[in-house]
């Protein structure tokens, strides 16, 4: 399973039956996202011939010369199962399988057509992403076999996204993009014919280097002992994080037990979230975030964090932010403090949170500031919040600058620069999930997700975190 | 449907199984009330139990640190009286006599979920179950780190470990948990089970009440 799931996701050549000129087809979307951007051989297949997106294309799977690595498929659901024999005797490594209509609708046809199709699969071992997906993404190899193109402009990174819903991958995407979440791979599942969240989890963390940790949005299961299962056998090895949808709390009134009528389904699925080591989160901003934490900066060994703000009120929201998920203010040491104050006029608060307002037009200071106290025994992670004003427009520039020739941070730290858009944007990306640093939108952004990467590290080392809710 | 089994019947058998319990007896009458209490030494607990009954508080169903033989026949005469009047046809066996019992109250439960299969639940228990929804949930079986997690994830956590009067061994607790999961992975014919409330003090972990449905 898994070499063919590594041939799936970076193929040599991929077909791309119903491929199309036509807007309206799903077909011609996806060539879209193929053409120019994949650099392995596409091959059209369309039983009117000609050329599609300016490729000859071939009027059956059969007729292609040389292997097909990977097959999309967007025909109508009654040619599926025909398709799926054309793969199988073409020896297709696997299948994306885009047509909807199984058993996802109402009418009980399309559970049967499921059942059929999955035994065809089963015939040739031909692994199946959905039906019922836009597809995938695999950025790491520059293969975009889904129906929108514009996932290509996802910067190439660590996080790999399984979601049960096409229309989540589209909403975390498209925050990526915006937000500079950098991820490996893209996902939907669909339907989960013989390609689930357990056959996936396996993949990612033994056989996809390029995943460092591994985001997956849940809606239900049939059987998430598979899964967490799964997930607990994988325990320690990349971080598993989850968004799960459905949160009704709600047990069964019928039960004439204390226990049953108290056990919602979501508060079963967080205790066993849990169990598996996987961490829930509780919003899909949420899941980027962590994720991208997770992907840029090294585990806090604890929970004390030093604050550095270039005004005071930001660096005093992100304090309060701290407590209510289980995240303290660390104290320094007299050491550290003793360099901070040699770097800072006395002018401004300069214990925790620290206002570096006074050496806000000196990058070389703030570095220094952020170096101390990264250098602080008692401190286990930093927020680093800047925002901009016309006057240190050269700020973001000159940390830039220092940070080209620094070490990376052995400590997380999580930053918010915040300008307009267009005047910081060089050097935030610059700064972005380099050494050590994690760029988010809010301070209590940054604090949520500064809480989860120690939550992460005492789920890989099995250390207990009190404070676990939110 | 399977069957149900309450009260006394619960807690002799999960002693039988190796779980500390409060002693407890079933008395039918005033004059068996008096004799078992005078058995297992005073104070004692009496308990209303009946199949139809879940909350034997609401139902006025529980007299506790009754300490002579006067007192206990006073309550067997109330709870029936009120258990009569208030539920006309329903079935009673009788009345549980059992040991005082003392400490932090916690409820430890089951259920058989149709995804996830058997779940265990820790919470705080006695009259704040309903209340406070303090609850935590693992699948069966558990692991000792998950046993102190569920302790752990409990908003009245810090109540548990720091009760007034004196500490409670926490790790006892877990070994309690791990031994309830290890029951329900050698019963799998247990399908949903309370125990409540389970007292923990210095002086340990011990049942108070149960009812366990199987089948």
């Amino acid at each position: 399973m898994n070499e063919k799931l590594s041939r799936l996701f970076s193929p040599g050549s991929v077909a791309v039956i119903g491929a199309s000129n036509s807007f309206d087809k799903l077909g011609y979307h996806v060539m879209k996202s193929l053409v120019g951007n994949y650099r392995g051989r596409i091959f059209p297949v369309n039983p009117k011939g000609g050329k599609v997106w300016d490729i000859s294309s071939y009027p059956s799977l059969e007729s292609i010369p040389g292997d097909v690595d990977l097959a999309v498929i967007a025909v109508p659901a009654g040619m599926v199962a025909g398709t799926l024999h054309a793969c199988g005797r073409k020896n297709v490594s696997g299948v994306v399988l885009i047509t909807a209509g199984f058993k996802e609708i109402e009418d009980p046809g399309g559970a049967s057509l499921e059942g059929e199709i999955r035994d065809i699969a089963g015939q040739y071992g031909l692994p199946i992403i959905g039906p019922n997906t836009f597809g995938f993404v695999n950025l790491s190899s520059s293969v975009n076999a889904s129906f929108t193109s514009e996932f290509s402009r996802i910067e190439k990174g660590g996080v790999a996204l399984v979601s049960q819903s096409g229309g989540i991958c589209h909403l975390c995407g498209f925050l990526a993009i915006e937000q500079r979440v950098a991820m490996s791979k893209l996902m939907s599942l669909g339907n989960r014919c013989n390609v689930d969240f357990p056959e996936l989890l396996t993949y990612l963390v033994d056989h996809d280097d390029s995943t460092k940790v591994i985001a997956l949005y849940i809606e239900g299961l049939d059987e998430p002992r598979k899964l967490l299962d799964a997930a607990r056998a994988l325990q320690g090895r990349k971080p598993i994080v989850a968004l799960k949808a459905g949160k009704s709390e709600k047990g069964d009134s019928a039960s004439r037990f204390h226990t049953g009528s108290l056990a919602g389904s979501h508060a079963i699925w967080k205790g066993a979230l849990r169990q598996a080591g996987i961490l829930e989160v509780a919003t899909a901003e949420e899941l980027l975030d962590t994720a991208k934490a997770i992907d840029s900066c090294p585990l806090p060994r604890g929970g004390r964090v030093a604050v550095l703000s270039g005004q005071a009120g930001p660096g005093m929201i992100a304090s309060d932010a701290l407590e209510p998920c289980g995240l303290t203010l660390s104290r320094f040491s007299e050491e550290t403090q003793r360099r901070i104050n040699d770097l800072l006029p006395p002018i401004a608060i300069r214990t925790n949170p620290v206002d570096m307002g006074p050496a806000w037009y000196n990058p070389r200071n703030i570095i220094e500031i952020l170096r101390a106290v990264l250098d602080d025994e008692g401190t286990d992670g930093v927020i680093f919040l800047a925002m901009y004003a016309s006057a240190n427009l050269r700020l973001a520039d000159g940390m830039v600058e220092h940070m080209k020739t620094a070490d990376p941070f052995g400590k997380p730290v999580i930053a918010c620069f915040t300008a307009p858009p267009g005047i910081w944007d060089g050097p935030i990306g610059a700064l972005d999930r380099k050494k050590g640093i994690a760029i988010l939108p809010t301070p209590e952004r940054a604090a949520r997700a500064m809480a989860n990467l120690w939550r992460v590290n005492a789920l890989v080392n099995g250390k207990g975190v009190k404070t676990w809710d939110h | 449907m399977g069957s149900l089994m309450l009260s006394v019947d619960a807690v002799t058998f999960l002693e039988k199984e190796g779980f500390p319990v409060l002693r407890s007896l079933l008395a039918a009458t005033e004059d068996e009330a008096a004799a078992r209490a005078a058995e297992i030494g005073f104070p004692v607990t009496l308990k209303l139990s009946s199949p139809d009954v879940i909350h034997k508080t609401e139902a006025d169903g529980i007299r506790v640190a009754l300490r002579d033989a006067a007192e206990v026949r006073q309550a067997f005469r109330e709870i029936v009286g009120s258990f009569t009047t208030g539920n006309p046809g329903k079935g009673l066996d009788g009345v549980m006599v059992q040991e005082q019992g003392s400490g932090a109250e916690v409820i430890v439960g089951m259920l058989t979920d149709a995804q996830f299969g058997p779940v265990l639940m820790c919470g705080l228990g006695g009259i704040f179950v309903e209340a406070m929804k303090d609850v935590t949930f693992r699948l069966v079986p558990i692991e000792r780190r998950d046993a102190r997690e569920m302790l752990e994830e409990l908003k009245g956590y810090g109540a548990l470990r720091n009760p007034r009067k004196g500490p409670i061994d926490l790790a006892e607790v877990e070994d309690f948990l791990l031994g309830v999961s290890a029951f329900l992975r050698d019963h799998p014919e247990v399908r949903e089970m309370d125990l409540n409330p389970v007292f923990i003090s210095t002086r340990g972990v011990r049942i108070c009440d149960a009812r366990i449905k199987t089948g």
